[in-house]
């Protein structure tokens, strides 16, 4: 067998030019911006024998007259992520029905829909409940008001595009039988958009049990203010066992979200 | 009165295309109509029009009387089923939700966005799905059928909503020989005993003979034939399928021989 020459799928077996430019302009950009902001190898090697350091602190006797205390605010932060996101998903199905290009009423409650859910995700968790905390006070409440709100955020913008991608030809088969604006999105748009719901949902949740895990540094409820005061006070006694119920946490809630799935779909 | 009044549609799409040029066609109700032609005749776009899928840019269209108009879309559309070549099933839902959305012009918007329906329709559902005999699979999901088996249920749900006309557009292009005689012979069936119109694209001329009343010819947007399916002789079909003034006598030879 002769060899020949290896050639790009393209007319004249080049490189197709823009994918080119645009992988090379973004390596030049990333290097530079790398630079700016001072990553540098030298220094993360140095700081290796302080990160032991560090972890050699966290394995201490934990502090088992906290542990109920600890089972109080995890529930609390768990209470928190459930709530909120439930609330959100209320909130997120309008929304998304009315931010999807092929579902919208009008292009101008588009526009404005993309634009708000824009808005509302633009700023982190964080700080919606510090402007929560100062408006209602301190305590779950503005931390679950912060959490519903982002959440919104994102969730609607997820299952607008998940509406989006419905398939077209399934759309027709119920419209063309005379059913009205809101029954073609009951019947045709949401049971073809759900599983894109359900996996929406699952990663929302997991997201928010871990933002919901650090609300409390502003005030705003759950197990992130403990966690931040043992930080604070080298008290590596409530530190390990917070960081491991939290990774539990997060990894049942995988769990069951990875077997519901696959139920589903 | 027909059932179908078109008069001199034109259907130019925003690229340029003009897929119908002036179509008149009177149907009259209860008949078995075919519309044949070659691909980009506009069989689709005309059978899309009667129900207000494609908006003409020309003419009008009147279904027993009524005239085709965004704001009547609804009630004209409550009146008439339609079956597709891919079927168009929501494939996530059960065979009897699917049935169901043909009653949909009939319920309120709250109930079904509850997916409340009542007795009477579940009733009417369940009958479409015994004349199409799928009663065994209501309950499996949509995707879970064989093509022959989704066609079946979208003829049930076009059945379910009790129309007057049944818009069939190209119902047996996906599916094998057997099934699409099958499938064909549901459609007789359902027009000659239930009196519903029914109008169906084909691309197979021996289906069009076996099964039709009544034959029009479509190419480039323009009526060619309309007469019985007897009239079908080797003239008129090679008038049919004749493409940009080229004789297309070679294939013509071979689809005669099926025919």
């Amino acid at each position: 067998m002769s060899s020949s020459k290896l050639c790009w799928p393209t007319p004249n077996g080049l490189p197709a030019l823009m994918p080119t430019v645009v992988l090379a302009v973004s390596i030049l950009l990333l290097v530079m911006s790398a630079s700016s902001v001072e990553l540098n190898l030298v220094r993360l090697f140095n700081a290796i024998p302080r990160m032991f350091d560090f972890a050699g602190n966290l394995f201490v006797t934990p502090d088992w007259e906290y542990l109920p205390t600890l089972g109080t605010n995890m529930l609390q932060t768990m209470e928190m992520t459930f709530l909120a996101t439930s609330i959100a998903l209320v909130i997120s199905l309008p929304l998304g029905v009315m931010a999807a290009k092929n579902a919208s009423p009008h292009p101008a409650i588009f526009h404005a829909t993309r634009n708000l859910l824009t808005m509302m995700r633009a700023l982190p968790e964080l700080v919606w409940a510090l402007v929560f905390v100062s408006a209602v006070g301190l305590g779950p409440l503005p931390g679950i008001m912060a959490l519903s709100f982002v959440t919104i955020g994102f969730m609607g913008k997820f299952f607008a595009e998940s509406i989006e991608v419905v398939d077209s030809r399934q759309v027709e088969g119920v419209v063309a039988h005379g059913a009205s604006w809101l029954q073609l999105r009951t019947f045709a748009h949401f049971p073809q958009a759900f599983p894109d719901f359900v996996g929406t949902v699952m990663y929302i949740l997991d997201h928010n049990l871990r933002a919901a895990a650090i609300l409390g540094l502003v005030g705003a409820g759950g197990i992130g203010f403990d966690l931040v005061m043992a930080m604070r006070m080298f008290d590596y006694g409530r530190l390990l066992p917070i960081a491991i119920s939290i990774y539990v946490v997060v990894t049942l809630l995988d769990r069951a979200s990875d077997k519901f799935r696959r139920r589903l779909i | 009165m027909a059932q179908i009044d078109i008069k001199n549609v034109c259907k130019r799409y925003p690229n340029g295309f003009e897929a119908l040029k002036g179509v008149s066609v009177e149907i009259a109700a209860g008949s078995f109509t075919v519309i044949l032609g070659p691909s980009g005749a506009g069989k689709s776009t005309l059978l899309r029009t009667i129900n207000g899928l494609e908006t003409p840019t020309g003419g009008t269209i009147q279904i027993s009387g009524q005239l085709v108009t965004q704001a009547t879309l609804r009630e004209v559309r409550s009146q008439v089923g339609m079956v597709f070549q891919h079927f168009n099933l929501v494939d996530r839902l059960s065979v009897m939700t699917n049935v169901l959305t043909g009653r949909l012009s009939h319920r309120s918007w709250l109930g079904s966005l509850l997916y409340l329906f009542r007795r009477e329709d579940i009733d009417l559902a369940h009958d479409a799905l015994i004349r199409v005999g799928l009663t065994d699979k209501a309950w499996n999901r949509a995707d879970k059928l064989s093509g022959g088996q989704q066609q079946r249920v979208g003829i049930a749900r076009a059945l379910a909503q009790q129309p007057r006309v049944i818009l069939a557009d190209e119902p047996v292009a996906s599916l094998d020989p057997v099934t699409s005689e099958e499938i064909m012979g549901l459609l007789r069936e359902i027009c000659t005993r239930d009196g519903i119109t029914v109008v169906v694209n084909l691309h197979q001329v021996e289906l069009a003979k076996r099964f039709a009343d009544r034959v029009i010819g479509l190419n480039d947007g323009l009526v060619v034939y309309d007469g019985p399916a007897s009239g079908l002789d080797r003239a008129t079909l090679s008038k049919i399928y004749n493409r940009n003034g080229d004789q297309v006598d070679e294939q013509l030879e071979t689809m005669l021989a099926y025919a």
